[in-house]
């Protein structure tokens, strides 16, 4: 028997608009790990029902299957939610990042996004890529200007110097995506360069992995899942938590400490980035900041690096091409 | 000897040796090599001083791990005699290189030379204390069948807390020192390919290192270079240059056309360095770097800027650089040290 979770979790302002979101964020990634899209469809209506308002995902994302099964989640429903994804031109041309958003449209089965976010944001020369005549800030501003999207944001996982190039630019951007998590505020710390920048500019802040990615951090038992989940809410300046969730039981728990949520106090943080610190030093839970195997295959070929066959993504794209009839072959290869 | 055994590190080379890749990519054939104009010229390759130590060194260095990659001890010892035929004086390698071989057999192949050599080595402590880097020397001149070492540098400082770990109470940093003072090595220093940053904060401890060893290539100048901020520093401090990953590591900036690996190895043995390391793991790889090496001549200014220039594009997403953007080129055991995942589990 399903167990439902009707509730409500505390919102916040989105940066200086004039829009409200969850502070959990339903990650939408991970929703293509659901066994079959009726549980997808489940997991989705449980969490607008539990009070989740904020949807991320991404034109990338399994070769669009997790825009595909939320857009489905979604129907009915669309009007509770603020809805993201993501563009991938990972440096092309503007023009391709806005064929990109008439894909997500269409998969996500609406009109209009209220957050379209250039994804990934990873390497050294990005933020001269974007802002370039042509760039992807071009699709930014006339998607803004047609009413396909309300707001503009960038993400990216790898290197706090990259966020900070990209908001230097001056484009005006509505929402920053970035991983907060307790390791991060002592290894290349988006906390201590990214986040105050984004708070002084009124831009809203997206945390991401809060978990430090997969989680390997809370397999060795240095934290536990809902202390590191705790703090990455609690920063002062955060908007939401972005986090994967791929099944009921997850969505559960992570109802349950949203609605519940009251923000880590300032000393308890810290306590936790003591305990941290030690493994945060070298990044060994953090390695979506030092290996390539967590940027996406679209964000590779751009740039000319070389495809980790091992990768999930890669797996999905090769999968892609076995024409086995099926619109999201798993794989079986 | 015992079969090679396999490093994960560069186990993706499958033996494709840096500069040998080029005329299988090239579609060049085995009539090439015999090529008269492959021939290796008549001399010598230069001398260089290193740093303050009132020590010269040949221009150009003889690289420990391909010495390892080659196929067999004969062809070893073949590359090493006749590097040393045309004045290659410097010889580079590490406790960790194909767990123990390339020194085996480097130490075998410099017999009857070892007073005409320079030798180096490097310890792999990986944040581990003196008393096991005082195990690994011993080792390493055991295997490099020596008395001593003309240079012994900590390896790989790769990772961002490498720096606290090697100066702590206890740390590796303590054992260079003894080594020193016991006259088991003459000169002292460190290694590493990935950040610039690093390589500061390891220079910003003032401790007395003889050399750096660091990246050098067309592609480092744009790229979170060590060209532009550790090589002047270094220089700054008398401490001497050692250049190594001219042509990206394995042939990276040749096999994806940025430049030959003539242009590639003349940019970085033009740098203010002592030498330039290169691997060399078939003969023909050999010939292709003595022929810049022997009678080596700077380029102009000019030249250098022309081929920065010609890298910028390919260069400013540090594409041909796997070495700072992935995880490909750290090694197992510095890997095992940080709790990292393998090769095999994190592939890049």
């Amino acid at each position: 028997m399903p167990q439902t979770s009707s509730g409500s979790i505390p919102l916040r302002k989105f940066g200086r608009a004039d829009a409200k979101i969850s502070v959990l964020g339903f990650g939408g990634h991970h929703l293509g790990d659901a066994p079959d899209e009726k549980t997808a469809v489940e997991i989705i209506h449980q969490a607008v029902d539990g009070g989740i308002t904020f949807y991320d995902n991404c034109w990338e994302y399994r070769r669009g299957k997790t825009e595909v099964w939320m857009g489905a989640g979604l129907k009915g429903r669309r009007d509770k939610v603020f809805l993201m994804t993501k563009t991938c031109p990972h440096g092309r041309d503007g023009s391709l990042a806005l064929l990109m958003l008439e894909e997500s449209l269409r998969r996500l089965q609406t009109d209009h996004l209220d957050l379209w976010q250039v994804h990934g944001m990873a390497f050294d020369n990005d933020a001269e890529l974007f802002i370039r005549k042509g760039g992807a800030a071009e699709a930014l501003e006339k998607a803004k200007k047609d009413g396909k999207v309300r707001f503009v944001g960038f993400t990216g996982h790898q290197n706090p110097k990259v966020h900070l190039a990209v908001l230097n630019t001056g484009f005006p951007f509505d929402s920053v995506q970035m991983p907060l998590n307790p390791f991060d505020a002592n290894f290349r710390s988006f906390e201590k360069q990214v986040l105050p920048e984004l708070v002084k500019r009124g831009i809203a802040v997206l945390g991401m992995k809060p978990l430090s990615g997969h989680g390997a951090a809370i397999k060795n038992g240095v934290i536990t899942a809902e202390e590191s989940l705790r703090y990455a809410m609690s920063l002062p300046g955060v908007t939401t938590t972005i986090t994967g969730i791929d099944s009921l039981d997850v969505l559960h728990q992570n109802l349950q400490i949203a609605q519940n949520f009251t923000p880590m106090t300032e000393p308890e943080m810290q306590q936790l980035r003591d305990r941290c610190k030690q493994d945060a030093a070298d990044g060994r839970f953090e390695l979506y900041k030092l290996s390539l195997q967590f940027d996406n295959p679209e964000a590779r070929l751009a740039h000319g690096f070389p495809l980790d066959t091992q990768q999930s993504e890669v797996r999905d794209m090769l999968g892609a091409t076995m024409n086995t009839g099926h619109p999201f072959p798993e794989r079986k290869f | 000897m015992a079969s090679k055994p396999e490093i994960n590190r560069r186990s993706f080379i499958k033996g494709a040796a840096v500069l040998g890749a080029v005329p299988l990519i090239r579609g060049g054939s085995m009539a090439q090599q015999s090529d008269p104009s492959q021939q290796v010229p008549a001399g010598e390759v230069p001398k260089k001083p290193l740093g303050r130590t009132g020590v010269q060194v040949s221009a150009m260095g003889l690289g420990g791990y391909h010495i390892g990659s080659a196929e067999t001890d004969q062809a070893a010892m073949e590359i090493v005699a006749k590097a040393f035929d045309h004045g290659v004086r410097f010889f580079d390698n590490a406790w960790e290189y194909h767990d123990g071989l390339s020194e085996e057999r480097m130490g075998k192949a410099l017999q009857g030379k070892r007073d005409q050599a320079f030798v180096m080595t490097k310890v792999c402590t990986h944040g581990r204390d003196k008393k096991i880097a005082m195990r690994m020397l011993e080792e390493s001149l055991r295997r490099l069948q020596t008395d001593h070492l003309d240079l012994w540098q900590i390896h790989e400082v790769v990772y961002d807390n490498d720096p606290d770990l090697i100066f702590a109470t206890d740390g590796v940093a303590e054992a260079l020192q003894a080594a020193k003072q016991q006259g088991k090595v003459r000169f002292i220093g460190f290694t590493g390919h990935k950040d610039p940053e690093i390589h500061l904060k390891m220079l910003s401890h003032d401790f007395p290192f003889d050399t750096v060893q660091m990246p050098l290539n067309c592609c480092d100048a744009t790229f979170r270079s060590f060209e532009t901020h550790v090589l002047p520093e270094a220089t700054r401090r008398g401490i001497a240059a050692l250049g190594m990953k001219s042509l990206g590591g394995s042939g990276e900036l040749v096999r994806h056309g940025a430049v030959t690996p003539e242009q590639g190895l003349r940019y970085a043995m033009s740098l203010p360095v002592a030498t330039t390391i290169s691997g060399v793991d078939t003969m023909q790889v050999l010939d292709q770097n003595l022929k810049v090496a022997v009678n080596f001549q700077p380029l102009a200014a000019a030249e250098m800027q022309s081929l920065r220039d010609q890298c910028r594009f390919l260069a400013s997403d540090g594409r041909l650089e796997l070495f700072k953007m992935t995880t490909k080129y750290d090694g197992k055991v510095g890997r095992e040290q940080h709790h990292f995942p393998t090769t095999q589990e994190l592939p890049i």
